[in-house]
């Protein structure tokens, strides 16, 4: 099994230039907001200085699941009115920066084509200024989604046991080959009942993109279902502050781990 | 992508399942066991949007008394005999085991132990010793048949019996050089069986050969095919066609995977050919004729 699961380094970006690490799904609600958040807190537990960037521009929700009411948010910065830097708010807590999505500030899912460049070019812009760029993509698979994910220097693909998840997860591979031929894309199974039907989910996703790819896809990661996942949304903050150690808060840190060490397939 | 689910209480009814449902080109995603029965995922792409042909009915051809399956026998009725197998089903030349490890896999007493002998005869004949495995160690002299096969080339051979000692020993293998895999007789219809192969397989990320001997009935040599090509095999090698004198099984193997055909195993011995099969020698062979020492150009 180790041959499939080869490691598959992330590309070694020039050091002035941060990583770009996007969070995509196809099927919403498996998820994608909340293991970024919890992924972009394990990994600045490490030391990274992360940005975690709601690229989700229909129905964002990061500052929602933190419960938090930033000032500024992405819409402003497209506009022009803030720079970058200034829109993003530092969460002492848990030790990251956060670019809101949308609040308050309309619906950014119908971007004409001026801005919708803009939105994809905040991405290299921001992993000129921090070490790691998280971000978290909308559910589906329109155009903004596929042109931040193929910009992305890993691509993080959610997937849960569901047929659903699986067919969507499929085809976000399949356009993600088509956007960004060879880059690096992994697998996280969400939700898993247990390591090995986790494992299961995964090797029936990888083995869609064996055949109908011809394309190894390595395993992030799987992350149990745990009812402190809810039971922190629901409080509003985040897993690992609220459960230092927890089933789901230690499988996070595992994938944050090989990730720290350029090995998110390992 | 279209990917359903199924549950059955065996493997061989969750594949008919699939293959009723999703048609013949469904790709087997995952098995595994849940309580008492068998969950299989499988998947088509692109999503099956072609007619289904019905064939007329058979008429008599000089194939006749190969017994071939009647659809099949319409299809190859009516033109050139070598013409319509170039047409209805695939000839390839079987990879060395270098750029993937090749995976000898099929029934009990299929010829898959001989087969990966004459493979590595050749690879030593070419200079390029291989890499030989073998899973076999569930039937008593299993390893030693190989290894018997093995002393005469100057070769070793490592047994491995879980796919984790599998992906190991491949770990042993030069840059370049040949992989050859030999393994226990599989039921596909069996859960446990099919579920194995499949690790073995993704272990070793090996290219599959479907090996089936000639002189089945044509509709189990179809059903195995059909396992087989689900199981991740688009190869096969039909053994004992020196032997065969009625071929409607391999050719309703291949046609029902489908299998490309790629080599075929003649000859009781590991120096004996394995000769590339092609629409003429096939058509040869069909009509009757013996295949010729010539045939055995590789
Ligand atoms: N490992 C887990 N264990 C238990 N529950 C989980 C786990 N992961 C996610 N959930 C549940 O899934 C719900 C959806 O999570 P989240 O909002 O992060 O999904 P999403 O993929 O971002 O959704 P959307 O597509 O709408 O953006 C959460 O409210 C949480 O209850
Ligand atoms: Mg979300």
């Amino acid at each position: 099994m180790s041959a499939s699961l080869a490691a598959l380094p992330l590309p070694l970006s020039a050091p002035s230039r941060g990583r770009i690490i996007a969070i995509a799904s196809g099927k919403g609600g498996v998820g994608k907001t909340w293991f970024a958040i919890t992924l972009a807190q394990a990994l600045a537990k490490r030391g990274r200085r992360l940005l975690l960037l709601d690229g989700d521009l229909g129905l964002a929700n990061v500052d929602v699941q933190l419960g938090l009411s930033p000032a500024h948010d992405i819409g402003a910065v497209l506009a022009g009115r803030v720079a970058l830097p200034q829109a993003a708010l530092h969460l002492p807590t848990a030790g990251f920066d956060i670019l809101a999505g949308r609040s308050g500030s309309g619906s950014l899912a119908a971007l004409d084509p001026a801005a919708l460049d803009a939105a994809v070019a905040l991405l290299p812009d921001a992993a000129t200024r921090w070490q790691d760029v998280i971000v978290d993509l909308s559910a589906g698979l329109d155009s903004a989604t596929r042109r931040m994910a193929a910009s992305a220097d890993l691509l993080l693909v959610v997937a849960t046991d569901e047929p659903t998840s699986l067919t969507d997860a499929y085809a976000v591979l399949k356009l993600h080959q088509q956007d960004a031929p060879g880059s690096a894309v992994s697998i996280v199974v969400n939700q898993a009942q247990d390591l090995s039907s986790g494992r299961h989910t995964y090797e029936t996703l990888a083995q869609a993109a064996r055949r109908f790819l011809r394309r190894e896809v390595p395993l992030a990661g799987i992350i149990r279902r745990d009812p402190k996942v809810k039971e922190a949304i629901r409080n509003q903050a985040p897993l690992l502050t609220r459960h230092p150690s927890s089933t789901a808060g230690n499988d996070v840190d595992r994938i944050a781990e090989a990730i720290s060490k350029g090995r998110p397939g390992a | 992508m279209r990917l359903k689910v199924f549950r059955a209480a065996t493997t061989a009814e969750a594949l008919a399942d699939i293959r009723r449902e999703l048609g013949p080109d469904a790709v087997i995603l995952g098995i595994r066991r849940q309580g008492r029965s068998v969950e299989v995922s499988a998947a088509c792409e692109p999503p099956l949007d072609e007619p289904v042909i019905v064939a007329p009915a058979a008429r008599a051809t000089p194939l006749a008394r190969h017994n071939l399956p009647a659809a099949l026998a319409a299809r190859l009725g009516g033109e050139r005999v070598e013409d319509a197998l170039a047409r209805e089903f695939r000839f390839v030349a079987l990879p060395d085991g270098s750029a993937r490890p090749l995976l000898l896999a099929g029934p009990p007493g299929a010829g898959k132990t001989l087969t990966a002998g004459k493979l590595a005869t050749r690879a030593v004949l070419a200079g390029t010793p291989p890499l030989l495995v073998t899973t076999d160690a569930r039937r008593a002299g299993a390893a030693e048949q190989l290894t018997a096969f093995a002393r005469i080339l100057g070769l070793s051979v490592t047994v491995a019996q879980t796919p984790a000692a599998l992906g190991k020993a491949l770990a042993a293998r030069a840059p370049g050089q040949p992989v050859l895999i030999d393994t226990a007789g599989t039921d596909p219809f069996d859960a446990a069986d099919a579920a194995f192969l499949v690790a073995l397989i993704r272990a070793a990320e090996a290219e599959v050969v479907a090996v089936l001997p000639a002189g089945l009935d044509a509709d189990e040599a179809a059903e195995l095919a059909r396992a087989y090509a689900l199981l991740g095999s688009r190869l096969l090698v039909p053994t004992r066609l020196d032997q065969a004198r009625r071929l409607g099984s391999v050719l309703a193997a291949a046609w029902a995977g489908p299998l490309a055909f790629a080599e075929a195993g003649c000859g009781p011995g590991p120096a004996d050919g394995l000769i590339p099969l092609t629409p003429s020698l096939l058509a040869r062979r069909l009509a009757g004729e013996p295949l010729l020492l010539e045939d055995n150009a590789a």
